[in-house]
């Protein structure tokens, strides 16, 4: 081998050892999560909204929720939240939907009809290093129960449940009430709504995460 | 601190002259190591010349180690730079592909665009076969790629931490591993060009 | 053409391409590319020939319906552009730019010039479904130890050993 060979390969081998002998873990923190931290991130239960967390907060008009509906188009068309947004979950993670998932300002709400689909979504977004990813408890299924179709608690329940259920069909008149006015409007400012997905919050930032040579 | 375009601090039209002073570099090396001659990118598939290996090895292992030590201390942020997410199915398929058109063809698009700019008649022929590639992907899409495309999604995956390892062991193992592949190469491309004279 | 100089070291350049690429991610968060610059001419072509068919197709629209994005002015075109400038800088300096076609010396012409045009072909094809080709997706990929990059490179490496002997005709 020729010398400047030798100095090159010599580089090459402190170079890597010298981050060999670094510790990832006290390092910067920079970088997509390791499996274990993202093992703790799950065991965390903060990841979940329950159905009535969802309903006040839609209730209260707060513009920062955003609601993923993850399943497939069809079944999305017939029945979803109001306004919510369609991302089937095999295309969570196409570059369209990059600026909906890479972003600080809202919160996404991911639910499916049960949350399995939601899990997973929130999984690869964590992994992703996505923030602000909540999965809806329960799904549809736990949401029509609750919310659309509350059932009333025994007589003997404490007080806490009625006050509950008190605001459930509250929440119940809201959404059920708001999906008939959104058939009697018909398409036209509804649907708007509905496919329009929120500016994402910094341009520049975006182009660069989703750019490069593919 | 970086990277500077992404983070706002450095403008656009900033971004585009350095990306250009960057790509002349890039080229004026790729030409200087030997990649706009269509026979010793082939020889590192028949054994007499591995000019590509080397290259390529020295060139992703500098990087991995410089990027990570940056990273370390905190200079570059990982997570606002060019990420290729991990799609292994597509990419596993593409890269077959891929494999066919670099046998075949003798070039890959970056070093065909090198030869082609140094008057290389053949790589003029591969730039426009890629562009019509390109092209004919594009109006197939639907039909054929569209369910390809997206499937065995992972996310941006490390490979060290999918491989349960920090970065630092796994840049030192594959730079062990590179050195051995050096050393190696080049006896093969010894034995292989002393059984044959290939005059390039 | 009369002097022709050596090609540089092997290393020596592998290495400062690496530094290049430092570079690139330090100052653009962008990895070297080529393949997107081929695509981006590709759907540029495209929407000033049909603008309409872009706005449908599924593989234009993304790229066209950002009004801001139009394709040709991207970092990636740049380099490319930088790429070209280089290589004949280069070339100049080493005595080896000139029309000429690269081939082994048993192969016709024709034959060459046509399994260019069919590499290139696959090569376009490849490049758009893997998300990038040797240089964007493997080597940038590598460079941030990201798991494709190394899929890639066995897909790519990988296959062409195992398919080489089948085209060895055409380089030995």
């Amino acid at each position: 081998m020729k010398r400047n060979e030798i100095i090159i390969v010599a580089i090459l081998l402190i170079g890597s050892f010298w981050a060999f002998t670094l510790d990832d873990n006290n390092r910067y923190r920079n970088e997509t999560y390791t499996p274990c931290e993202l093992v703790d991130l799950t065991a965390k239960a903060d990841k979940f909204i329950t159905p009535d967390e969802l309903a006040k907060r839609i209730m209260n008009n707060d513009p920062s929720i955003v609601l993923i509906d993850l399943r497939e188009k069809k079944e999305f068309e017939i029945y979803s939240l109001p306004n919510a947004i369609n991302i089937p979950i095999k295309n969570l993670l196409d570059d369209q939907f990059n600026p909906v998932l890479n972003q600080n300002t809202y919160t996404n709400v991911f639910f499916s009809n049960s949350s399995d689909l939601a899990s997973k979504a929130w999984m690869i977004c964590t992994r992703m290093g996505f923030k602000n990813n909540y999965i809806l408890q329960g799904g549809l299924n736990l949401w029509a129960e609750n919310i659309l179709r509350p059932t009333a608690p025994k007589q003997t329940a404490v007080n806490a449940e009625f006050v509950k259920y008190n605001f459930r069909r509250a929440a119940s008149a809201y959404f059920v009430g708001s999906s008939v006015v959104d058939e009697n409007n018909g398409n036209n400012g509804n649907n708007e709504n509905k496919t329009a997905a929120p500016a994402p919050a910094s341009k520049k930032k975006k182009d660069a995460a989703g750019g490069g040579c593919n | 601190m970086g990277p500077l375009f992404p983070l706002n601090l450095i403008g656009e039209e900033t971004n585009l002259i350095i990306g250009f002073f960057i790509g002349i570099g890039f080229g004026f090396l790729l030409e200087a190591a030997g990649f706009t001659n269509t026979r010793k990118l082939a020889g590192v598939f028949y054994g007499y010349d591995f000019v590509v290996l080397k290259v390529f090895f020295s060139a992703a292992i500098t990087a991995g180690i410089g990027i990570y030590l940056l990273s370390y201390y905190g200079y570059l942020d990982v997570k606002e730079i060019y990420y290729p997410q991990t799609f292994w199915i597509p990419t596993l398929i593409g890269g077959f592909i891929m494999a066919l058109g670099f046998i075949i063809g003798g070039f890959c698009p970056g070093t065909s665009i090198c030869a082609a700019a140094t008057g290389k008649v053949d790589a003029i022929i591969f730039v426009g076969g890629a562009i019509v590639g390109v092209f004919f992907y594009s109006v197939t899409f639907d039909a054929i790629w569209a369910p390809i495309r997206d499937s065995g999604a992972m996310g941006k995956v490390n490979i060290a931490s999918w491989m349960g390892i920090s970065q630092g062991l796994f840049l030192f193992l594959l730079t062990i591993i590179a050195v051995m592949a050096f050393f190696a190469v080049t006896i093969i491309q010894k034995r292989v060009t002393s059984k044959r004279d290939y005059k390039l | 053409m009369e002097r022709r100089k050596q090609y540089m070291n092997p290393y020596l350049a592998g290495f400062l391409i690496g530094l290049f690429m430092i570079a690139a991610y330090f100052f653009s968060g962008e990895g070297l590319g080529a393949s997107g610059s081929l695509k981006s001419v590709v759907v540029a072509g495209v929407n000033v020939i049909a603008p309409n068919y872009a706005k449908e197709a599924t593989f234009y629209k993304s790229y066209v319906e950002k009004p801001d994005s139009l394709p040709i002015k991207t970092w990636l075109v740049f380099e490319v552009l930088g790429v070209i400038v280089g290589a004949i800088i280069s070339a100049t300096i080493a005595g080896r730019l000139g029309s000429e076609i690269g081939k082994p010396p048993h192969i016709t012409n024709k034959t060459r010039l046509i399994a260019a045009g069919v590499g290139g072909v696959f090569f376009g094809i490849g490049s758009q479904l893997g998300r990038g080709c040797t240089s964007g997706m493997v080597m940038s990929g590598m460079g941030v130890l990201s798991l494709s990059g190394f899929i890639g490179l066995i897909a790519i490496f990988g296959g062409g050993y195992m398919i080489a002997y089948f085209f060895r005709k055409l380089w030995i």
